[in-house]
């Protein structure tokens, strides 16, 4: 007997509808203007960060900052129509604005069918299934003939390379939000999430598990800490990036009771290894059959658990509560908050400042933040942060005014070259954040980004029409179109001679069915049914900017797309050696005279300004 | 334990004299293989009755294990790292680790990355090396292939080369007319970081893009060659960098679940591209001087879990390859019998005595002036 309950009572907080949402953060937001800056002067005595709110009303410097770190930057004219607001009225305006239209959700090219889910662990696990109940993913075992579980092991690659594409439209959806949302904060919150509760598609295997997840970034992104935090304990991409799925009370799996410790909530060395046993424990039973979770009562263990120092019959609620009840908690999640939206560097006095913030404002993350994005200290750390690749590509088709992320270059190939792929962070730790963007290497990504932008590659191959991962199968495809029988045609290319690596040379060897073959025959079943991505480049009008601007001097048009994108000032010396470098793609220095033919010099300009090292701070 | 694999610690060796040779200096590539390998299924112990006990339905049969001795067999996956074994170039150290293991991946790593457990060292222990060697901030000391840099080549004095795609490590476009900024003396703003990195890249990008174009591999890496075709570019090329250190990506050694089928791939993955990397070494005649050494941040538990896999656990195997290295078992292998706290095994070797033959023997840099702890020869080179 299994009980199923439904994904708890985080689902009513989610279902507040935004209206109320917006009503609670104006309210918020009148009594911190009211009452706000007696209560907050006194935390300035209680650490060393300055966290009263700055009294001035906002210049244009002050607006930009704002909306570079509460959101992805913006246009020219969002930020006029911020200066000269209070802190409070610019944030509500920037991050709460809008009419209220709800986000476009996300549309599924319907690639899933059943028999998909539960997905086996591997592509053996699949055909010793298949071997022993005679169907497998849906597809029976062919009952004669060449190859019987052929079309099982092709299956298995159809999801595999499908769930994949889709994912990779599901960060174009995403993307696509962060680009033109009213109210950016919440989805820069929800990357911050995406980052802490880091969980990779390449594991999960299932696009829609993954959806799941990013809407409960935006729905609980600013919500309660105790809410996202059981939302995603029990969220089905979660359960299955953990093996939180196969946690039973005869096999307790530690996997996600040591990482909701560890990286979610208190960090190492608040906790001994008999506390992630007996979380591990209480945990137990905690399951997901499709899209839903349940608690599977013949696997949970109930019995006593010795927990923090605490005794009792815990379930895994009862551990989250234990675990919110530690200063540690707070200190955690409003440190880690503190870097992301204000400075990486921090002295540990202020981390002690920051948790006894988030503590009273009783774990309410939108309130916090709130706290934060107004204060003295926030205006403070202006062009301190290095911007991360999802931040710099969306905040710079912000500031070029684009209404939609390009086709060309590919948003997912280039924030992957930038170190920084949605849906597929590098570990359950999420991207470190701060320097670690930065090698030589990246650094050349970042400029080599904008010239993808300003000047498309002609040699651009769309990656979810070739099979880009594992392009192998095309060769495959051309040598069985050829005539060579599968045995042959699914040999490795080259290295014929020599020792041939074991992996590839084992490839192959069971008869049932051919592993290539099913690979690309995997691949053109996906490319088939996931919807294509709209391919479009960047449409630009420098040259009519400039005209509009009235701008007469190479000069001018450097400082003009200077205040237009940078944080962070560009030397006198490295200006004029940009002016110059106009003025002679130009053949003049009047800017005027040369209107119908700038296009390609201002672009080539961009693309020089933007490579620059300062453009990567925000 | 069982005599038959005597291990060759052969007591500590007199002071070599160190492998550095102006004109071909000695090459150390670190492979790490993230996420937690389980040693006890890399190496197997067949011989030890406790192996079965603990791992009833994941330990490996006699009959599936590729020969080693009579004691211990390989993985069935590991052909290409037991060939090297028959050739006597491979070196197995037995239950590396260190006083009061962490199980955490992350706190894990950084030990080793560092090789200063439980400390919080600001600099990693390739870039420490470094250091050591040239005290002169010099491009090229150190050679990190990932799409993040390691904190084991974080160096005082050096930027290290961090690139993914050799082929992308390039500045395209006009940019490059600009006059590059001045590398700043003293780093301490992003500012200046940013400044330094981007005059760093400019100087290296060009060799290694060369590297990479003039090369053609002379053996076959594999499914996963483990960036490993990059190194031997780059060695082919002649580049004087003698610290490289490339990883195993997204922690897939973190086998909770179903661990057998995927464990074996994983390592067929590496053993091929080990293997390769030695031969490709040899076609172009630089394997006299590159050592290859592969290790974890943890090995894992010796009792296998209910899910077909195995949890994090402490002390563990590391592997040392190539040419110049004296094959054979170092160090002596942890009980299965008497488990240590939490159901691990005691670590019997303290895994900066593989830095320090390392550090001391190959590199010729003294280990002290590197490490702390229990750093001394295990006398691997031969």
């Amino acid at each position: 007997m299994s009980s199923t309950i439904s994904r708890h009572d985080s689902n009513k907080t989610g279902a507040l509808p935004y209206r109320t949402k917006a009503i609670y953060s104006f309210v918020l937001l009148v009594f911190l203007a009211c009452f706000g800056t007696p209560l907050l002067a006194k935390v300035k005595d209680v650490g060393p960060l300055d966290l009263a709110p700055l009294q001035s009303t906002l210049t244009s410097a002050q607006a930009k900052h704002l909306v570079s770190r509460a959101g992805f930057g913006a246009t020219q004219q969002e930020i006029a129509s911020l200066v000269g607001k209070t802190p409070q009225q610019a944030l509500q305006q920037f991050t709460a604005g809008g009419d209220n239209v709800p986000a476009p959700a996300f549309e599924h090219s319907g690639i899933f069918e059943p028999g998909l889910d539960p997905f086996p662990p591997s592509r053996p696990a699949t055909t010793e299934l298949a071997k022993r109940q005679g169907h497998a993913l849906g597809i029976d075992v062919k009952p004669d003939g060449n190859r019987p579980l052929q079309p099982i092991v092709n299956q298995f690659f159809y999801w595999l390379r499908a769930s994949r594409l889709e994912t990779d439209r599901v960060s174009y959806w995403w993307a696509n939000r962060m680009l033109t949302t009213q109210q950016p904060l919440r989805e820069k919150a929800a990357l911050f999430w995406h980052g802490h509760f880091a969980t990779n598609e390449d594991k999960v295997r299932d696009y829609r598990k993954m959806v799941l997840q990013v809407e409960t970034f935006q729905r609980l992104g600013l919500a309660n800490f105790r809410d996202l935090l059981i939302a995603i304990a029990q969220d089905p991409a979660m359960l299955v990036f953990l093996d939180a799925g196969v946690n039973t009370k005869d096999a307790p799996n530690e996997n996600f009771a040591r990482e909701i410790m560890e990286l979610f909530t208190m960090g190492v060395g608040e906790y001994g290894e008999e506390d992630v046993r007996e979380a591990a424990r209480a945990f137990t039973g905690w399951s997901v059959r499709g899209l839903e979770f349940y608690v599977d009562s013949d696997t949970h263990d109930a019995g006593e658990k010795s927990f923090l120092g605490e005794r009792g019959d815990f379930d895994g609620i009862e551990i989250i509560d234990r675990i919110l009840a530690r200063p540690q908690t707070s200190r955690f999640i409003a440190t880690k908050l503190y870097r992301y939206f204000v400075r990486d560097e921090l002295v540990p006095a202020a981390e002690a400042q920051l948790g006894a913030r988030l503590r009273a404002h009783n774990y309410d993350i939108g309130a916090y933040l709130q706290e934060l994005l107004v204060s003295r200290d926030f205006y403070a750390s202006a062009g301190e942060h290095i911007k991360s690749p999802v931040e710099l590509v969306i905040s710079t088709y912000k500031k070029m005014g684009l209404r939609q992320v390009p086709g060309v270059p590919d948003f997912n190939v280039v924030t992957g070259a930038l170190g920084q792929r949605l849906l597929h962070p590098p570990t359950v730790a999420g991207w470190s954040q701060g320097r670690s963007w930065i090698t030589p290497s990246l650094l050349f990504e970042r400029g080599n980004f904008v010239l993808d932008v300003v000047s498309p590659d002609l040699n651009f191959v769309p990656p979810d029409r070739f099979p880009a991962y594992t392009p192998e199968v095309a060769r495959v495809q051309e040598r069985l179109r050829s005539g060579l029988a599968v045995s042959q045609a699914t040999k490795p290319t080259g290295m014929m001679g020599g020792d041939m690596a074991q992996a590839n040379a084992l490839a192959d060897r069971d008869e049932a069915f051919n592993t290539r073959l099913g690979s690309m025959r995997g691949w053109q079943m996906a490319i088939e049914r996931v919807r294509p991505i709209p391919r479009d480049f960047a449409p630009m009008a420098l040259a009519k900017e400039v005209q509009a601007q009235a701008l007469t001097t190479p000069m001018e048009v450097v400082l003009y797309l200077e205040r237009r994108f940078f944080e962070v000032p560009l030397q006198p010396r490295d200006r004029e050696e940009m002016a110059a470098f106009l003025a002679e793609a130009l053949g003049t220095t009047d800017v005027a005279a040369a209107q119908s033919y700038a296009e390609e010099p201002l672009r080539r300009l961009l693309h020089a300004m933007l490579s620059r090292p300062e453009y990567q701070l925000g | 334990m069982m005599g038959s694999t005597s291990m060759a610690l052969l007591g500590p060796r007199v002071w070599a004299a160190p492998a550095v040779h102006s004109e071909k200096p000695p090459i150390l590539v670190v492979l790490e293989l993230s996420g937690g390998n389980d040693g006890l299924n890399t190496v197997v112990p067949h011989g030890d009755d406790n192996y079965y006990r603990l791992r009833p339905t994941l330990g490996i049969r006699p009959e599936k294990l590729l020969a080693l001795d009579e004691h211990f067999g390989f993985n069935p996956g590991l052909q290409g790292i037991q060939k090297l074994w028959q050739d006597n170039n491979l070196a197995l150290v037995h239950g590396c680790g260190y006083d009061d293991p962490t199980f955490s991946h992350f706190n894990a790593m950084a030990y080793w990355h560092t090789g200063a457990p439980h400390q919080g060292n600001e600099y990693g222990w390739l870039g420490r090396v470094a250091d050591q060697m040239v005290g002169q901030r010099r491009e090229d000391m150190l050679i990190n292939i990932g799409s993040s840099q390691s904190l084991a080549v974080k160096s005082a004095v050096h930027t290290p080369v961090v690139f993914d795609d050799p082929m992308r490590f390039q500045r395209k476009g006009p940019a490059s007319a600009f006059t590059p900024p001045a590398a700043p003396t003293l780093v301490t703003s992003n500012r200046d970081f940013l400044l330094a990195i981007d005059a760093s890249a400019k100087a290296s990008s060009a060799r290694i893009r060369d590297a990479w174009s003039s090369y053609q591999a002379r053996a076959d890496y594999g499914v996963v060659p483990m960036d490993l075709p990059k190194v031997a570019a780059c060695i082919n090329a002649g580049l004087p960098t003698q610290l490289y250190h490339v990883a195993v990506r997204n922690n897939a050694f973190d086998t909770h679940v179903q661990q057998a089928a995927l464990h074996r791939r994983l390592l067929s993955y590496v053993s091929d591209a080990v293997y390769a990397f030695v031969q490709d070494l040899k076609a172009m005649g630089e394997d006299q001087r590159v050592v290859i050494m592969l290790h974890s941040e943890f090995g894992r538990r010796p009792k296998e879990n209910a899910n077909l896999g195995t949890d994090h656990g402490s002390a563990n195997l590391m592997l040392v390859a190539g040419t110049p290295i004296q094959g054979g078992h170092y160090g002596k292998t942890p009980s299965l019998e008497g488990l240590g706290e939490g159901d691990n095994l005691s670590h019997t070797t303290d895994f900066r005595r593989v830095y320090g033959t390392l550090v001391s023997d190959w590199l010729g840099v003294p280990a002290a002036t590197v490490l702390g702890g229990d750093h001394r020869s295990l006398g691997f080179i031969a």
